[in-house]
């Protein structure tokens, strides 16, 4: 192996175009042994296709490649894994039949030669073992059952088990818990130790800070800047970079005015869909730009699915302008006046045999009764929101929508929408693989449309854009509704906390629960800013000192019943003076010192509290060993 | 802003050859100018091809495996496939015979009309909501039509058939002669219902992305069921035109039809995946294949040679579609 900070990989100037559409048009990269090298840059700007011509997935159209020294022109991702190059997709690929043990020793089944099964599970149970899973990820298990961010570890291992010399982490933690994520960067930690060279890719800014050595930046296919230090830039230079102007260009401010209230046009109650939608309820009203938060395979897509009538309901109820409403085909949701943006263009959105313009009166022909077509009375309409959407009519008259950029395409799956003038918008991911021009567009059109009085829905994983855009936000975790907060409130890190699965809270319950009973009282754990909590977690087992807030809310501190407390963040048990509760609030880091927000102790006005200070460094101490 | 400006330009070409390429992007173009060098050939090594009568002929050929293929292409636009067409005609044929022991010719002849669409719903319903694999079923089918047929005529022709049932075909209007002209009408009806009505598209669009049709409020099921109810009515209209023609039904009626219907749908460049083919290119299709049975026999090749001959023809055509068309639809 040669030396640490020796460059291991060294990319210049590639190119790759997509059907026409340049997905690089000359990205730089050098990776060096043993470091974490971020690389970031906006949906769209190239990450993936890059990762993706190292990783030997697609071949590049110019450029060069130099690996340990020696030009690397791969034609398959198997001569990437024989020259010791792996790559963790961002879509898993995983074989959903075959078991656990069997998907991490996928690449190896490629390979000459027999395979002891029992080897095999050795090694499966070792790696699992430091990625932290051995209790909870079954090997013999068939992928299918898997959750979301158990198919994320499994594809973390299998890169892992490779053995490779350089891996590809491609958003890696976008279905990950905290606690999930805190033990990936400390296995990516001991892979730089022994000489790994890692590359990260991520959309979660905090997470490339807290991780990476150095970053390239790539902006519209071109590296902006390349291996910079991480310390030396502040995450509003890092935004700068990846964007190429503030961000406040992008997502303009929160409106002053926030919507009119009143009944809501959309109202939905314990909507239940298995397996991935178990609880969710949420009020829409008109002219409001409502954002669902929460992980990769939270169920916010299926959430949405269900209310289009595309997605079995097994209960729940869901309203529309104050009348039951449950659609068994789209074409009633359509009818009603619902459009959807489906989050995959091109399986669910784009038919590749019908012209542009029929693509885009597709939501129409699905809505439309009757024998004939009617396409012509369409026309007016088609140039009027043409004209407003900016769309050019050449384009309109294409032949095929594959032959548009990915930011085009969407803004003529959205229009298919408009031109319905619908009451309700649902949009899954709309900006995924947008470049940033056409993003920024896409957000003019969405706030235009809210402010006519169309309700709007988005799902995004990016909790920036979703908080950027939205006037407020649900949060989804697994298959549950569990807080709704107005998005002015709300940064990337609250959002990170309170979207965090339920299941991996399983500890952090037997934690507060312990807590609450070892003292008699009510025990939380929440994210404090400076007026404000987010209650994350709150167990209470006396009902006396029920501090009066549960898993998801966030009021502010004078509306809980320790509100002095909280306010101020004492080192020593606060006897509030309205309600007399005896409450400890304990700030908690990870052992990676990341912080977690802050736990409570809440007793009971007639209690005697305990020494402050002993209770302080048994709760920091154990929190830190949770995750 | 860039990207406008960037693929402008590209999609508008200019000059002649780019104007000539242009043309040549339509499909039918491109095949209707191998039907014609195919006849100019044809019309050179036999003088005999270029004839009235033999021209007639040509359009008389075409009608069974014609109206066939009508239905062949709607249900090859969903992505589907039907290889019960040729027992369907066998069985509704005998259907017909049957029935006109019993009843008169129009009760008879919507009698069989309406097994076959009864058939093409049992095929489909199984393809369509259970999402079973089209090849696997109409396979199915296939052999249970073709045993129906030879158990319901009692293995036997079917012979006394009254002789008024010939009016089908050979009634003249407008001097064309009524089955080419009932070929004709349904490849005028089976035009407009795909490009201009609303079920036309929505085939279209669920042979070229159920997932998207389905999303975009399009009834999926329904429009997966109706091609193979076309196609097994269709199978029986055809059953119907021969018998008139011949007077007499056989149970091994429409043999090998199936692979005629497919191959002229395929050469007028249908994709087998759906989604694209136009039914003007199964017509021109339609003409090719028969053309060349034709030419061989004027020329007098053995009718032994003819199977490799439209084999031939068959994957050159698909070769050649692949070759030429735009690169983004690949």
């Amino acid at each position: 192996m040669t030396e640490t900070g020796a460059p291991l990989l060294e990319a210049r100037d590639v190119t790759k175009s997509f059907a026409g559409t340049k997905a690089l048009a000359g990205a730089d990269l050098t990776l060096a042994v043993g470091e974490v090298h971020g690389l970031l840059g906006a949906n769209g700007a190239g990450k993936s296709t890059l990762s993706r011509v190292i990783s030997g997935h697609v071949r590049r159209d110019g450029g060069s490649v130099l690996y340990a020294g020696v030009s690397l022109d791969l034609k398959s991702p198997r001569e990437a894994l024989n020259s010791g190059i792996a790559m963790v997709m961002q879509e898993t690929s995983l074989a959903r039949d075959l078991s656990v043990t069997e998907n991490i020793f996928l690449p190896a089944l490629g390979r000459p030669g027999r395979l002891s099964h029992k080897l095999m599970r050795r090694r499966a149970e070792q790696i699992l073992t430091e990625l932290g899973q051995d209790q909870s990820l079954p090997l013999g298990a068939e992928v299918r059952e898997l959750s979301a961010a158990q198919r994320q570890l499994v594809e973390i291992a299998k890169a892992l088990a490779l053995n490779a010399n350089l891996i590809i982490f491609d958003e890696p933690t976008a279905s990950l818990s905290p606690g999930e994520v805190e033990r990936l960067f400390d296995v990516i930690t001991r892979l730089k130790a022994s000489g790994c060279a890692v590359a990260f890719v991520s959309h979660r800014l905090e997470e490339v800070f807290a991780i990476t050595d150095r970053l390239t930046v790539l902006r519209e296919g071109r590296t902006v800047a390349g291996s910079v230090e991480t310390r030396s830039l502040n995450q509003t230079e890092l935004i700068r970079l990846m964007v190429g102007r503030d961000i406040g260009a992008i997502y303009s401010t929160h409106r002053a005015t926030p919507p009119s209230r009143g009944t809501p046009i959309l109202s939905v109650r314990d909507l239940k869909s298995p397996p991935l939608v178990r609880d969710v309820s949420f009020d829409l009203h008109a002219g409001e730009i409502l954002g669902l938060g929460g992980l990769v395979g939270a169920g916010r897509s299926e959430t949405l699915e269900a209310i289009f009538g595309l997605r079995q309901r097994t209960g729940g109820l869901v309203q529309l302008e104050g009348k039951r409403f449950s659609p068994r085909a789209p074409s009633e949701a359509i009818r009603a006046g619902i459009g959807f943006v489906a989050e995959d263009r091109r399986r669910q959105s784009i038919v590749p045999d019908l012209s542009v313009k029929e693509n885009l009166l597709l939501g129409y022909l699905g809505a439309h009764r009757g024998f004939a077509l009617g396409y012509g009375r369409m026309e007016q309409k088609i140039a009027a929101l043409a004209a407003r959407l900016d769309l050019p009519a050449h384009r309109i008259a294409g032949e095929s929508l594959l032959n548009f950029s990915g930011g085009m395409q969407q803004k003529i799956i959205i229009a298919r929408w408009l031109l319905l003038e619908p009451k309700v918008m649902l949009l899954d991911e709309p900006t995924k693989g947008v470049d940033i021009g056409t993003r920024s567009s896409i957000y003019a059109i969405l706030r235009e449309i809210a402010a006519a009085g169309t309700a709007i829905v988005v799902v995004s994983s990016e909790f920036e854009e979703l908080i950027g855009l939205t006037d407020r936000v649900i949060v989804i975790s697994d298959g549950q509704s569990i807080a709704n907060v107005a998005s002015a409130h709300l940064d990337e890190e609250k959002l990170t906390l309170l979207a965090a699965p339920r299941s991996s809270m399983e500890r952090n319950q037997r934690l507060l629960s312990k807590l609450a009973k070892d003292y008699d009282g009510a025990a939380f754990w929440a994210i404090l800013d400076e007026s404000r909590m987010f209650c994350l977690n709150a167990v209470a087992a006396n009902s006396l000192a029920d501090p009066n807030f549960t898993a998801g809310a966030t009021p502010r501190f004078e509306e809980t019943r320790i509100g002095a407390a909280l306010s101020s963040r004492s080192r020593e048990f606060i006897v509030d003076p309205s309600s007399g509760l005896k409450s400890l609030v304990v700030d908690v880091k990870s052992h990676r010192g990341h912080e977690l927000g802050t736990v409570g102790l809440v007793l009971d006005p007639s209690s005697h509290p305990p020494e402050a200070m002993a209770v302080r460094d048994a709760i920091v101490e154990q929190f830190r060993a949770m995750v | 802003m860039t990207i406008f400006a960037r693929s402008g330009s590209s999609s508008e070409p200019r000059g002649a050859s780019a104007r000539f390429k242009l043309v040549f992007a339509h499909l039918e173009v491109r095949m209707l100018g191998l039907a014609l060098v195919l006849a100019i050939v044809l019309s050179l090594l036999s003088p005999y091809f270029l004839k009235t009568g033999n021209l007639l002929n040509l359009l008389d050929q075409s009608v069974v495996v014609g109206i066939v293929a009508i239905g062949m292409t709607f249900v090859i636009l969903t992505g589907g496939i039907d290889l019960s067409v040729g027992s369907v005609a066998g069985l509704t044929g005998v259907i017909l015979g049957l029935a006109l022991q019993h009843f008169n010719i129009p009760i008879s002849v919507a009698l069989a009309i309406a097994s076959g669409a009864a058939i093409g719903l049992f095929s489909g319903a199984l393809i369509a909501y259970f999402n079973l694999a089209a090849f696997v079923i109409t396979l199915g089918v296939m052999a249970i039509g073709r045993s129906l047929a030879y158990i319901f005529s009692g293995q036997t022709s079917i012979t006394n058939i009254p002789p008024e049932l010939n009016n089908l075909v050979y009634t003249t209007v407008f001097g064309i002669q009524s089955n080419v002209l009932t070929l004709l009408v349904l490849y005028a009806l089976a035009w407009a219902y795909l490009g201009y009505t609303k079920g036309g598209r929505t085939i279209y669009a669920v042979g070229s992305n159920k997932e998207a049709a389905r999303t975009a409020g399009l009834n999926v099921l329904f429009y997966s069921i109706l091609p193979y109810v076309v196609s097994g009515a269709l199978s029986a209209v055809a059953a119907t035109l021969t018998s008139a023609q011949i007077l007499s039904i056989d149970p091994l009626a429409g043999s090998g039809l199936e692979l005629d219907a497919i191959a002229a749908v395929v050469i007028g460049g249908a994709s087998l995946y759906g989604g694209r083919g136009t039914i003007i290119g199964t017509l021109i299709g339609v003409f090719i294949m028969v053309m060349i049975r034709n030419g061989l026999n004027l020329l007098g090749v053995s009718p032994f040679w003819q199977g490799s001959a439209i084999g031939g023809i068959i994957i050159a055509a698909v070769l050649a579609e692949r070759l030429l068309s735009p690169k983004s639809r690949q």
